[in-house]
């Protein structure tokens, strides 16, 4: 697959804009996923994974060869999604708690699709409420622990991907770890 | 060994693959004796596996065409490259 892209990079580099959409078709579902539990909902991850590939393909000259495309690419996505997050209104948070509700927010507001066995309903819940944990991370951990545990690049990838040190990274890790066992021990 | 600072702090070396032969034995040696820490590793372990257990979020129908859509053009590109 690695190979697959190389090429592809290569004939978008010679101006051959359709051998883009090989790379989008290949990478979407993941810098989509990225962005969307980094932000939270569907709508502002469509629209920060679609600029994410916009800006890969008007930036592509600036992609060194040598260097594993996933990890430019992922380095555009998480930017673009740190600077959404911090242009947002707080009233907008999908976590803010809803006015005139006590700790109600916008996830117990999701509603469920239709009826289901109980056990698919006991994974279902489950897997929301692990989306939920990761979403209550602050974003610097939250990215790293996504990065590390669904996405599974290395530590030395994630420190190139977010330009920050190694031990930061091992640092937040540890962290980030540690917050989620506290809330995921009793589940 | 202190179980808040040494022990836990090998615990997390160890889950990034950071541990030499010595450490990961002074850490086995004092899980064997530590009830308390034995529960942490093993929540630190699990924590990670329900991490890689959620569901893969797919992409909506028609991503890879809207993004193919909304590329400048290949003259407008020039542009930008200028």
């Amino acid at each position: 697959m690695d190979e697959m892209i190389k090429d592809r990079i290569k004939q978008v580099k010679k101006g051959d804009q359709s051998a883009f959409e090989d790379v989008v078709s290949f990478f979407q579902n993941r810098i989509y996923q990225h962005c969307f539990r980094m932000l939270g909902n569907a709508h502002e991850a469509e629209d920060i994974a679609q600029e994410a590939f916009i800006r890969a393909y008007v930036n592509i000259h600036s992609f060194d060869d040598q260097r594993k495309f996933s990890t430019w690419l992922y380095r555009i996505a998480t930017n673009l999604t740190i600077d959404r997050i911090r242009k947002r209104k707080p009233d907008h948070y999908l976590d803010a708690e809803v006015k005139g509700t006590e700790g109600l927010n916008m996830y117990s507001q999701i509603a469920d699709k239709g009826r289901l066995p109980e056990e698919e309903v006991e994974g279902i819940e489950l897997k929301r409420y692990i989306h939920y944990e990761i979403s209550q991370l602050p974003p610097k951990y939250r990215s790293i622990i996504m990065l590390r545990y669904i996405e599974e690049f290395s530590l030395q990838e994630i420190s190139e991907i977010l330009d920050i040190p190694l031990g930061t990274v091992k640092t937040r890790i540890h962290r980030g770890r540690e917050t989620l066992r506290k809330k995921l021990r009793h589940v | 060994m202190n179980c808040n600072k040494e022990a836990v702090e090998l615990m997390h070396c160890y889950l990034d693959g950071d541990i030499t032969k010595e450490q990961e034995q002074a850490l086995s040696a004092h899980l064997e004796n530590c009830e308390a820490c034995q529960k942490h590793f093993h929540d630190l372990k699990r924590t990670i596996t329900l991490l890689q257990s959620t569901e893969q979020i797919k992409a909506p129908a028609n991503f890879t065409a809207n993004v193919m859509n909304n590329l400048p053009t290949e003259r407008k590109r020039f542009k930008y490259r200028r």
